[in-house]
């Protein structure tokens, strides 16, 4: 959470550099954080449009942006080996080092969530590919997470997990917003 | 001709210092030809000019600057730092004795950025701009079309959303000195509601993006304009999108709309047609003979989403009838070429929660599950009481809006007078 | 079809015709050109039970789409055609007779011909049948126009009901049903007024004008002498010919139920209507209609123990048979039932372009009853039973589930049906939201509008019209 909450400060932070960057060009610098923070985010649009709108010159000169973008690419077609290629082919500068490193984490969490919703069974290659991961770390993984491995068909069957929910709020309060409720619908 | 200047500045002066704005504005809008008369000396008014103080002055001086012809081409040319330090500046309670000239330069200001194609630079300055203008956040100003102009020229949609986000109330009455009562430009106004839908559609919130379309082509309108026939277009597209048909348009819409609009958007019709009969190789028909049309309207993308829709549209009538299927009955019934294909499909509609399936990779099969109880627990709540809560705001709204108008001298005195003379009169709110 | 004779004569009508009503839309074209090959059809039996222009155009439709029966219907409509005044229709059938004879290569007719090469047109027959119609016409007018200046109502009256048949004789429709209609005027009794509906009724049907059809019926229906006397046997027989009327122009206006039940208060005893159609017809019309529209409860009273209809239905055995299977839940038999009875049913001009919706409500209506007691059904019994293969089925099932009539759904792996429970709780839930949203959506929009009148924003013939909104972002 803490993590999050600094991402998307920052955020807002290289925004406004851009925006009131005296020549309407801010650095390279920001391009790049920017960039990364949109696919940290999934917020593909938002990174597809930060991708046009760098002037062309900056890409030249800055060749680690169009690796991120490749990335970016990627998560818009859900290539995930394409993901995991780009990510991993390349040695990130320490101005996006620890993004990409979240990057790859959150999408690799996506993926797994997304398995465990969407079979009931699935090949390994399948769940490889997904993850980005080779089977000999994969196998004990999914077995860890209480998946159960098929090794005669090469199977790996997910169990579904139900997404807990969060918060709750004072009964003081809820009984103060009925309240308000009530009188709202009887005038 | 020095003197005429020498004269301008002590009148600003005098008047500003005496507080008679309204004068003063009078007075500028006589000086606008002297000004541009005066283009080369421009410069040294505004050295003698304090920012704070003789904010109207300035403000004429500057309109002058981008009114005047000359300078297009001027190397020293200094107008857009002038225009944002008047802009991140000016005093808020002066220019707003002259909204008119102060939307003004901000239009000027933007046509210029839009020459220069440096969109970009000028999205904080009207934000600043609008922010100084307005009485409260929900009042619509002409400034708010030219920001999302330009975050779409800029392809920088944040800053934009900011603004649209915010439903407008009430409207800025620009043009107060109009011999016909205060007034807001129509122009500026289904401007910034196409725009704005574009802008929306950019961020794929189809739902915020369809009411904005909704807006421009039920503006009250005696004649056809090209800003609303384009709005007609893209709101079938988008109504495709969102609902899978295409929604009436309401009642209120001028007649325009129907006599004029809809003739003219005949492919947009046939594609709709065919979107609703479901089939996949009719929609692709229309889409290939109208495909001149499309591109030429600009929405060949839209019309390609629309087109990948219906498989997803398909599919999700598949889960209604069915609760297993397999990867290949999917690609035939829905019309795609591989179960590859209809797995990426479900995939992402899972992951999206367009629909609730299990893919079984061993036998190739989809099951097609309930909605899982989702109106449990205490989140769903919140989502009650939010929702809620904001019915009964609008309510309260409405109300409030309801009781202004019973008060209102010239609707007590109308309906008074209706009821004495038994004149028909025209209500100027009526919906 | 009638339409087609119809505009063929107006084209060849000596003086331009003035229809009254513009005839209805008829939007089941597409159902009009397909080929009949084994109807089990006696034609001679077929023909006999009607008379009049029903005869001819009920010939005409089994020319146009039975080749096996072309040329006999031909000959046959031929030779009726010349007990009438109708010359035109007479050229019309011989121009047909002349393309089937050319299409069987005949040798003596091979070239494509004009009406006059054919030897077998009769072109003295024409040219007396004219002159003789144009006395008759002659005469009548004249007789006419002699009651006229005595004003005897009764005589006017029946004058002009004779110059109408004439008119009708010819094939003159538009002129024949003017006629009919003048006769109004001078009707001085309900009886009188029942006879000019009637009247009226006939033409409007072969000008398939069904509005009129239904008003002229709905007109007799309320004649105060009409109602008072029900009882008496000529009543009845024009009771059951109104009822018949309307059933038709029911059924061609696609309102099967209201059909149905007007077909089921025919009287079998007092069905006598050649110029319209057979009490077959009306068994069948009504049947079918029936099967498809009404549910088990009122099939039940309203036609299995209907003691009317009954009669009806024993002329049609095949049909009385196909009503009990799907009565008594036998859907395959039933089925095959009808389509063994569906060939001739296409013959037949008022039901053909019916068909294929009819039957497909008939199979929908068997399909939902045959599930409405399962909580689970296996597919392939029920494909048995429905005499379909399995994804034939799936497919019927999924178009029912779509439209609501079935709430199930289909398990494509096992090929089992199952009943879906519908969670009243998270649709309510649902809905609410969904209100809510609405509720939200059109306020908002209610206020916006509010300022924007109040601010009189105004799309005026301006320069606002030619200004483009900028294109970029696609």
């Amino acid at each position: 959470m803490v993590v999050n909450n600094n991402i998307d400060k920052l955020a807002e932070d290289l925004e406004k550099q851009e925006l009131e960057a005296p020549s309407g060009i801010t650095t390279p610098q920001v391009y790049e954080q920017l960039l990364a923070i949109y696919l940290y985010q999934n917020d593909l649009c938002n990174a597809k449009y930060l991708w046009k709108r760098i002037p062309e010159s900056v890409k030249t000169s800055t060749p680690e942006l169009k690796n991120i973008w490749t990335v970016g690419q990627c998560m818009w077609k859900r290539d995930f080996s394409g993901i995991y290629k780009a990510l991993n082919e390349v040695t990130w500068s320490d101005t996006v080092v620890d993004i990409m490193k979240q990057v790859q984490e959150s999408i690799r969490n996506r993926a797994v969530d997304l398995i465990s919703q969407a079979y009931s069974s699935i090949t390994i290659d399948t769940v490889c590919a997904m993850t980005g991961l080779t089977p000999d770390i994969c196998i004990p993984a999914c077995v860890e997470k209480g998946w159960s491995f098929e090794a005669d068909t090469n199977m790996i069957h997910p169990v579904r997990q139900v997404v807990e929910p969060a918060g709750q709020t004072s009964s003081e309060d809820q009984l103060y917003k009925l309240t308000d409720f009530v009188s709202f619908l009887e005038n | 001709m020095a003197s005429a200047l020498e004269q301008f500045v002590n009148t600003v002066r005098t008047l500003s210092s005496h507080g008679n704005f309204r004068e003063l504005c009078e007075y500028l809008s006589k000086s606008t030809e002297i000004l541009v008369k005066n283009t080369q000396h421009l410069d040294n008014v505004l050295e003698t000019l304090d920012i704070q103080q003789h904010s109207l002055g300035i403000l004429a001086v500057l309109c002058a600057k981008f009114t005047a012809p000359s300078t297009a081409n001027n190397a020293h040319d200094n107008r857009f730092t002038q225009t944002q330090e008047f802009i991140l500046n000016c005093n808020g309670e002066h220019i707003r004795f002259a909204p008119d000239t102060f939307a003004e330069l901000c239009h000027l200001l933007t046509n210029y950025l839009v020459e220069q194609r440096q969109p970009l630079k000028g999205i904080y300055l009207l934000e600043k701009a609008i922010s100084k203008l307005r009485l409260f956040d929900s009042q619509l100003t002409s400034i708010h079309a030219d920001l999302c102009q330009l975050c779409i020229l800029a392809k920088c949609f944040k800053p934009a959303l900011k603004l649209l986000d915010i439903d407008i109330t009430g409207i800025c009455q620009e043009q107060s000195y109009n011999p016909n009562g205060p007034q807001f430009d129509a122009k500026y106004f289904l401007l910034y509601y196409y725009y704005g839908g574009k802008v929306y559609l950019a961020v794929r919130n189809l739902e915020r993006a369809l009411y904005f379309f909704e807006v421009a082509i039920t503006t009250p309108a005696h004649a056809v304009s090209h800003i609303m026939l384009e709005a007609y277009k893209k709101y079938i597209l988008v109504s495709l999108l969102l609902h899978g048909k295409v929604l009436p348009v309401p009642k209120y819409a001028s007649q325009v709309v129907s006599r004029f609009i809809k003739p003219l958007s005949q492919p947009y019709h046939d594609l709709a047609t065919a979107f609703t009969s479901n089939s996949s190789s009719e929609l692709n028909a229309v889409l290939v003979r109208h495909t001149e049309v499309f591109t030429r309207d600009h929405n060949m993308g839209l019309v390609k989403q629309v087109s990948s829709v219906l498989y997803k549209k398909n599919i999700q009538r598949l889960t209604k009838t069915f609760l297993t299927l397999s990867l290949s009955d999917v690609a035939s019934r829905v019309g795609l070429s591989s179960p590859t294909e209809a797995e990426s499909h479900i995939l992402q509609m899972i992951e999206t929660q367009q629909i609730f399936a299990t893919i079984n990779q061993k036998d190739g099969m989809v099951i097609f599950r309930d909605e899982p109880e989702k109106f449990s627990g205490p989140e769903v709540l919140k989502g009650l009481e939010e929702q809620l809560q904001l019915c009964m705001d609008l309510d309260k709204q409405i109300l409030s809006m309801d009781e202004e108008i019973q008060v209102n001298p010239q609707y007590v005195k109308k309906s008074a007078g209706f009821q004495e003379e038994e004149q028909p009169s025209k209500s100027t709110y009526a919906m | 079809m009638p339409l087609f004779v119809a505009n063929t004569m107006a084209q060849n009508a000596v003086e331009p015709m003035q229809v009254d009503a513009p005839p209805e839309d008829n939007d089941n074209n597409e159902e009009e050109n397909y080929v009949v090959e084994n109807p089990s059809l006696d034609l001679e039996v077929y023909a006999n039970s009607y008379s009049g222009l029903a005869k001819l155009y009920r010939l005409i439709y089994i020319i146009d789409h039975c080749p096996s029966l072309r040329l006999e219907a031909l000959k046959m409509a031929i030779s009726y055609v010349m007990t009438t005044y109708n010359v035109n229709l007479y050229q019309v059938l011989h121009q047909k007779l002349a393309e089937v004879t050319a299409a069987l290569n005949v040798p003596d007719v091979a070239a494509p011909s004009t009406s006059q090469d054919i030897p077998a047109i009769d072109n003295l027959w024409m040219e007396t049948r004219s002159k003789k119609a144009a006395l008759k016409l002659e005469k009548l007018d004249n007789d006419l126009k002699n009651y006229k200046s005595n004003s005897i109502k009764e005589s006017i009256r029946r004058g002009h009901d004779d110059l109408g048949d004439h008119y009708l004789d010819c094939g003159d429709l538009s002129n024949a049903l003017k006629c009919y209609s003048r006769a109004r005027d001078y009707c001085t009794s309900g009886k009188h007024v029942v006879n000019m509906c009637l009247n009226v009724i006939k033409v409007s049907v072969y000008l398939q004008n069904w509005s009129h059809v239904l008003s002229y019926v709905s007109k007799a229906e309320s004649t105060p002498d009409f109602c008072e006397t029900q009882a008496k046997d000529s009543n009845q027989i024009i009771m059951t010919k109104l009822k018949c009327a309307a059933g038709l122009a029911e059924l061609a206006t696609k309102k099967y139920k209201s059909a149905a039940k007007h077909f089921l208060q025919a009287n079998l005893d007092h069905c006598d209507f050649p110029e319209l159609l057979s009490p077959n017809n009306v068994a069948m019309y009504g049947g079918l209609c029936a099967l498809a529209t009404f549910d088990r409860h009122e099939l039940q009273k309203n036609v299995i123990f209907s003691s009317s209809f009954k009669l009806f239905l024993e002329l049609e055995p095949q049909l009385r048979d196909i009503i009990f299977k799907f009565y008594e839940s036998k859907y395959a038999q039933c089925l095959k039932l009808l389509d063994e009875i569906k060939d001739n049913l296409l013959l037949d001009m008022y039901i053909a372009p019916h068909i294929t919706t009819l039957y497909m409500q008939i199979r929908n209506r068997a399909l939902i009853q045959y599930f409405s007691p399962y909580l689970s059904a296996d597919m392939h019994k029920m494909a048995e039973a429905f005499n379909r293969t399995v994804p034939a089925l799936e497919d019927e099932l999924m178009q029912l589930i779509l439209e609501g009539q079935i709430q199930a759904r289909i398990d494509s792996h096992n090929k089992i049906l199952f009943a879906k429970d519908v969670d009243q709780r998270s649709t309510t839930f649902e809905k609410s939201l969904l209100i809510g949203k609405e509720y939200q959506r059109r306020t908002r929009m209610l206020i916006l509008r509010a300022a924007v009148l109040k601010n009189k924003i105004h799309v005026k013939v301006s320069r606002v019209l030619f200004i483009k909104p900028i294109e970029v972002l696609n």
